[in-house]
């Protein structure tokens, strides 16, 4: 590379060849078969389109001085110093500081591809981007909620009044209320659902079965219309109904709603119709576990939840990592403590998947001692597989709790430059519209 | 390098030794140049003027549209319209971006850029921090967020410690005295030894609680009930009766006895006294039916109160503090695990109860029953007195110990990040307190003095050295005012009157002595060094605070008499102001360090000396100055680079009754003498290079009143009183504080001095003999700079006769940005010291 011939920084006159710029004060001499290595670009336009075209000139430099044959250009000198690399090396490499958006921005003066970017600080850049995608997404949102005000028919103004109130609990007060009330509700009937268990406080009804409790039973019918409203409300109020239906926080609800009711018509066809009633009574149990989905209702308000679905979302692969690297471990630990304490006439381990058992509870450290090894062999094998599986857990839980983290801190961030982001197109509107009626 | 400095010479006698140019001569440059070249902290830019009008109500949109000299001065610091050239006195750095933001309408931030720095340079630009963009604001505003947390932690300390005044009640002296001794362990080592037997008394009462709940060690009484062992209760009444004592007394000694009431710690110590007199109490009042049960249970619960006694431990370990402080912190992250561990519980439990309820034998009664199931395998505990007994039930139980490692593990990152913000802050501040302790003990004691007589001796022959050589070529005096010329960057929006200044100069005492350094031969060293041991002899000279003062008195009073026109009550009250300044240096440099040490405090806008009774202004351009400062060195000198810290804090007291001001340089590079200064003035006359005034005038105004030490650089000062009376007393002082500095900044200390001690010691030496001649041209600048001040900021005042340029102090944006915790502090430490 040292062949080729440097710009010369703050030199005199150019000679034949060479075409003095001055970018933002910063006077540099370049040559003019070195600039034609990219003949795309500004400056071998410029080098090329030579001085006879005074128009052409001015349209791609902001200035020049005739008498000193300078083209002036109003740029970031720093930026330029790091572009004009890439007629030298082909490559290009962001000066440390210098924010990667606002080189691109520079790179797409200068007319150079941003393939020549090096690699090294493409991921930088990448990231940015990323960073700006999620920030206009919230934008994207908080304009779509500002847009409100202009729907035309009453019909429209009666369902976004709607939505606002079932979807955004910081945006009145009776929102808030409805929120603060959804989620007691939740809670409720969560705690009804497990208090129900209880046998103290169940009855037994005509056939000697015990069945809930009555009041109970009234509570969590009570829920379940309200959040069968709520669910209602929501949908009818949606303005775009495909969007809503599929939308996990909507499935989430409707799986809590919906067993209710298939219960209800199971019960009622199970007494009127000839089915049979003991699979109706399986078909309820089963239903009934579907009732713990109500749980997950509380993600919609609570953003540490959110933040915890997005992590293992964004991690499916670790997590993916994690459950492989346990299951090795229990195959292979399970398969050694089954054979090892094969010798011991009281062996616990009994066959292979009972040994299953054995192994993931060894390995997750929790040791509940319903199985235990009693060979020595085996117990070295018990010592082993704790140490793998402490290490099989804690190597690919890192990645996820670092995905967790950032975006937990991140998120809050987030908000902020979103909101601001929003200011700064008002202004910026407010500047143009200024503008024009001045015009 | 040299041909800057001489562009710079030209500029600054143009705007000093010619009128200011016509507006018509500003309106045909602008007309002239498409061009404008904007010199910004000496990085040259050239932008074209539509560009700047892309946002004409900025700074630089206002350059544009200026035609007249004072409007343009307003708006930049300097210009040359030959060159067409605007200089800004401002953080070259930042500017790139900002001028970027014109070019391009995105505004975007160096990465390297400190948040608070950069949010000041765009108040000064004018441009508003909505613009940037979104990429780099996410960075912006979190930074700054940080910044105003930990201010605000600031503020709560050192209201805290603003809180320990002793002024308002009888016998302050003692309660304080009692005070430090229960509340400092660091402060002294009878303090140190009364905590560790708290800690003791803390461990042992602990140990006797729970050996008394040894059945072999119980007795029985008359009802057959268990009751304590009686040599064990001794003990605990033995470490209660210690621990109300010190309770006691640190609630009568405490200043402000509401807050001491509130105190987490104090809540702890009144729970870890009361359960054992209510006990007592309960005992005593229902002797005949203490067999009721009722009684019995309250008693119990009371007993098991006392085991909070274990916290007290909290007071004597930062740790268990910051644990603490930590859990407070982060509530929002606890909620979070315990939300997560909930629904897991619930979520797994309610799974379990489904598969294993059929199963006969089941342990698995309920959902509820089987929480504790869940809650025992998603902590990995796992006791095995419920485990799963089906296949599904086992899968479920799989899936509970993964989902549980998982779960547990999220939020606790967050939480341990909290915990080592927290714990270093607290260490740092430690530290911090230590310094200022230990800063404030040696004051006391005077301890210094004897370890650094003789290195003060051996600067003194350095000196003398420089002294000699100086004499020898006279004439490179010239020099070194342009190296101590931007030191004085100081704030112009003071409001001070007339009558402040008069004062001041009427207490300038010994401007009129001709005093030459030549004198300064090796037998006045000796002396000097024998006086100084002299004064190491007698302890009470400068033992303590009180008695050193006195002895300044009556060394300012013995000027006094030897100066007509100073009266001797001047005199004592500059005395007093001296001190001040003095004890407030010693605070300032334990405050620079601090900020040395901290990064972030490199740009904190505000380091100022406030004192509180003559509530006084400060203005504190730091972080203007550092720029500065380092912009100008760049320039101007070409071998001394130190873009470091130059905190120059300006203390001026606008009442006219306390009128002293000092002044106080922490840079190496700049580290100078006020004599040096205005002798350097004098010496190089009406040369273009003397456009340092305004330091002149600081010194003039002030040799009694101001002190100016070097921070760096270890030259004792070489004040007038110095040469006439007593040399002792100020190297001694000065020899401490550099001793102090010394202790304090360790490391970057020792780079500085090699390259500094020289010139400050050439100024000193080459100025002197021209005191006498002077005396009458400082004299109007001093009026003159009194009327400049009153003119504003932001202005470049040509003085006739003296060529003066006050460089512009950017003052408003800093000033307002400045933290009243600064000031808090400063205030504080005063007091203390």
């Amino acid at each position: 590379m040292w062949t080729v011939p440097k710009p010369r920084y703050r030199a005199g006159l150019c000679a034949e060849g060479e075409i003095a710029v001055n970018i933002g004060g910063v006077r540099v001499v370049l040559f003019g078969d070195v600039l034609n290595r990219y003949p795309d670009s500004r400056l071998a336009e410029l080098l090329n389109c030579s001085s006879q075209n005074a128009e052409v000139i001015s349209s791609l430099c902001d200035d020049f001085d005739p008498g000193r044959k300078e083209f002036y250009f109003d740029r970031d000198p720093d930026a330029f110093k790091c572009i004009i690399d890439v007629y030298y090396f082909d490559e290009i490499h962001i000066k440390s500081g210098i924010c990667p958006i606002c080189f691109i921005k520079e790179m797409e003066f200068w007319k150079i591809d941003q393939s020549v970017l090096d690699e090294c600080c493409k991921s930088y850049l990448n990231e940015k981007e990323e960073e700006l995608k999620e920030i206009a997404s919230k934008v994207k949102v908080i304009l779509e909620d500002m847009e409100v005000e202009q729907c035309t028919t009453r019909t429209q103004r009666c369902q976004r009044f709607l939505w606002k109130l079932m979807e955004k609990p910081g945006s009145s007060l009776p929102a808030r209320v409805i929120a603060i009330a959804s989620f007691l509700s939740i809670l409720v009937s969560a705690v009804v659902m497990c208090v129900g268990t209880i046998p103290e406080l169940q009855v037994t009804d005509a056939d000697g079965k015990p069945v809930e409790h009555p009041t109970l039973e009234a509570i969590e019918t009570t829920c379940m219309l309200w959040f069968t409203a709520e669910f209602l409300l929501r949908l009818a109020s949606s303005p775009n109904k495909l969007h809503f239906v599929l939308s996990i926080m909507n499935i989430i609800d409707f799986m809590a709603i919906m067993p209710f009711y298939v219960v209800l018509s199971l019960t009622y066809l199970g007494t009127s119709s000839m089915m049979e009633l003991a699979n109706v009574q399986q078909a309820v149990q089963a239903l009934r576990i579907m009732r713990i989905a109500r749980i997950f209702k509380l993600a919609r308000h609570s953003s540490g939840l959110q933040t915890l679905t997005y992590a293992l979302k964004r991690s499916l692969k670790e997590l993916g990592l994690l459950l492989m690297y346990m299951g090795v471990g229990i195959f292979v630990f399970s398969a050694l403590g089954y054979t090892m304490e094969q010798s011991h006439p009281e062996t616990l381990f009994r066959s292979i998947p009972q040994s299953f058992w054995w192994a993931i509870i060894t390995m997750t450290t929790v040791g509940y001692g319903d199985i235990y090894p009693k060979t020595t062999l085996g117990k070295c094998n018990a010592a082993v597989s704790f140490l793998c599986g402490v290490i099989a857990i804690a190597l690919p839980i890192h990645p996820i709790i670092n995905n967790f983290v950032v975006f937990y801190n991140k998120q809050k961030v987030l908000e902020t430059a979103a909101k601001r982001e929003v200011e700064l197109m008002e202004l910026k509107s407010g500047r143009e519209a200024r503008r024009k009626s001045r015009n | 390098m040299e041909k800057s400095l001489a562009e710079l010479n030209k500029a600054a006698s143009r705007s000093t030794s010619s009128l200011p140019p016509e507006p018509v001569d500003i309106i045909r440059s602008k007309s002239c140049f498409r061009r404008v070249r904007l010199n910004v902290g000496g990085l040259p830019h050239e932008v074209l003027w539509r560009t700047l009008d892309r946002l004409p109500r900025t700074r630089l949109g206002k350059l544009r549209d200026c035609n007249s000299h004072e409007s343009l001065m307003e708006v930049c610091d300097d210009y040359n319209l030959e060159e067409n050239e605007y200089f800004f006195d401002r953080h070259p750095g930042a500017f790139t971006s900002i001028l970027n933001f014109y070019r391009t309408g995105k505004l975007h931030m160096m990465e390297e850029m400190c948040a608070l720095s950069f949010s000041q340079e765009l108040d000064y630009w004018g441009i508003d921090e909505i613009y940037l963009e979104s990429c780099c604001q996410a960075r912006y505003h979190q930074k700054k967020e940080q910044m105003n947390e930990e201010l605000k932690r600031e503020a709560d300390n050192l209201k805290d410690r603003e809180g320990e005044e002793f002024d308002n009640a009888c016998c302050a002296e003692k309660r304080k005295k009692l005070w430090d001794l229960l509340e400092k362990p660091s402060s002294s080592v009878a303090a140190k030894i009364l905590a560790i037997i708290s800690i003791l008394f803390i461990v042992l009462s602990t140990i006797a609680l729970s050996l008394n709940t040894l059945p072999e060690l119980q007795g029985t009484d008359e009802f057959g009930q268990s009751t304590d062992n009686p040599q064990l209760a001794h003990v605990e009444a033995v470490c209660i009766a210690w621990f109300t004592m010190e309770y006691l007394l640190r609630f009568l000694s405490s200043p402000n006895k509401w807050k001491f009431f509130k105190g987490p710690l104090n809540v702890i110590d009144l729970l870890a006294i009361l359960p054992y007199y209510v006990t007592i109490f309960l005992t005593e009042s229902n002797k005949s039916v203490l067999q009721f049960q009722n009684v019995r249970r309250v008693v119990q619960i009371f007993r098991i109160m006392r085991i909070l006694r274990i916290l007290k431990l909290a007071r004597h370990s930062t740790g268990l503090q910051s644990l603490g402080f930590t859990l407070r912190r982060s509530y929002n992250e606890l909620g979070l695990l315990i939300l997560f561990l909930a629904m897991g519980i619930m979520i797994f439990s309610s799974l379990v109860f489904f598969a294993e309820k059929d199963e006969e034998d089941t342990k698995f009664k309920s959902i509820p029953a089987s929480f504790w199931w869940a809650t025992i395998t998603m902590t990995t505990v796992g006791y095995g007195d419920i485990y799963p007994k089906t296949l599904l039930g086992k899968i479920v139980g799989g899936l509970c110990c993964i989902a549980g490692v998982l779960v547990i593990a999220l939020p606790i990152p967050i939480i341990v990040n909290n915990f080592s913000e927290f714990y270093k802050e607290q260490k740092r501040q430690e530290k911090a307190l230590k310094r200022r302790e230990a800063l404030e003990r040696a004051k006391r004691n005077g301890s210094i003095v004897s370890m650094n007589l003789k290195e003060a001796f051996a600067r003194s022959a350095e000196l003398m050295d420089v002294v000699v050589e100086k004499s020898e070529r006279p004439h490179d005096n010239h020099l070194s005012p342009s190296r101590w010329k931007w030191t004085p960057k100081r704030a112009t929006s003071e409001t001070s009157s007339n009558r402040s200044f008069n004062a001041q100069e009427l207490g300038s005492p010994s401007k009129g002595r001709p005093t030459s350094p030549q004198r300064l031969n090796v037998q006045k060293l000796e002396e000097m060094y024998n006086q100084m041991a002299k004064t190491q002899s007698q302890p009470n000279f400068n033992a303590k605070d009180r008695v050193s003062r006195v002895g300044k008195q009556r060394d300012e009073i013995e000027l006094g008499a030897i100066q007509d026109h100073g009266p001797p009550v001047l005199g004592t009250r500059e005395g007093v102001g001296d001190m001040k300044s003095l004890s407030s240096i010693d605070s300032y440099i334990s405050c620079a360090t601090d900020f040395q040490e901290n990064p972030r405090f490199l740009h904190s806008p505000a380091l100022d000396l406030g004192h509180q009774e003559s509530n006084c202004y400060s203005y504190s351009p730091a972080t203007a100055l550092s720029q500065h400062a380092s912009a100008k060195t760049g320039q101007r000198t070409a071998g001394e680079r130190e873009p470091m810290l130059t905190p120059v804090p300006v203390t001026k007291s606008s009442c006219t009754e306390t009128a002293r001001k000092f002044f106080f340089s922490g840079n190496s590079s700049k580290s100078l003498t006020p004599k040096g200064g205005c002798h350097s003035e004098g010496e190089s006359g009406p040369s273009p290079l003397s456009d340092s005034s305004v330091m002149s005038d600081h010194s003039l105004l002030s040799p009694g009143t101001s002190v100016y030490t070097t921070a760096s650089s270890r030259t004792p000062p070489k004040t007038p009183e110095s040469t006439t009376l007593a040399p002792t007393v100020f190297t001694f002082h000065d020899s401490s504080i550099s001793k102090y500095i010394d202790a304090d900044t360790d490391d970057d200390e020792h780079l500085r001095d090699i390259s500094d001690t020289s010139p400050s010691e050439r100024l000193l030496a080459s100025g002197s003999p021209k005191r006498n001649i002077n005396k009458n041209y400082q004299r109007g600048a001093n009026h003159l700079e009194a009327a400049q001040k009153m003119l504003g900021q932001n202005c470049l005042f040509p003085l006739e006769g003296i060529r003066g340029i006050t460089h512009e102090n950017h003052i408003g944006p800093e000033m307002a940005r400045r933290p009243k915790v600064e000031r808090g502090r400063q205030n504080t430490l005063d007091k203390g010291l």
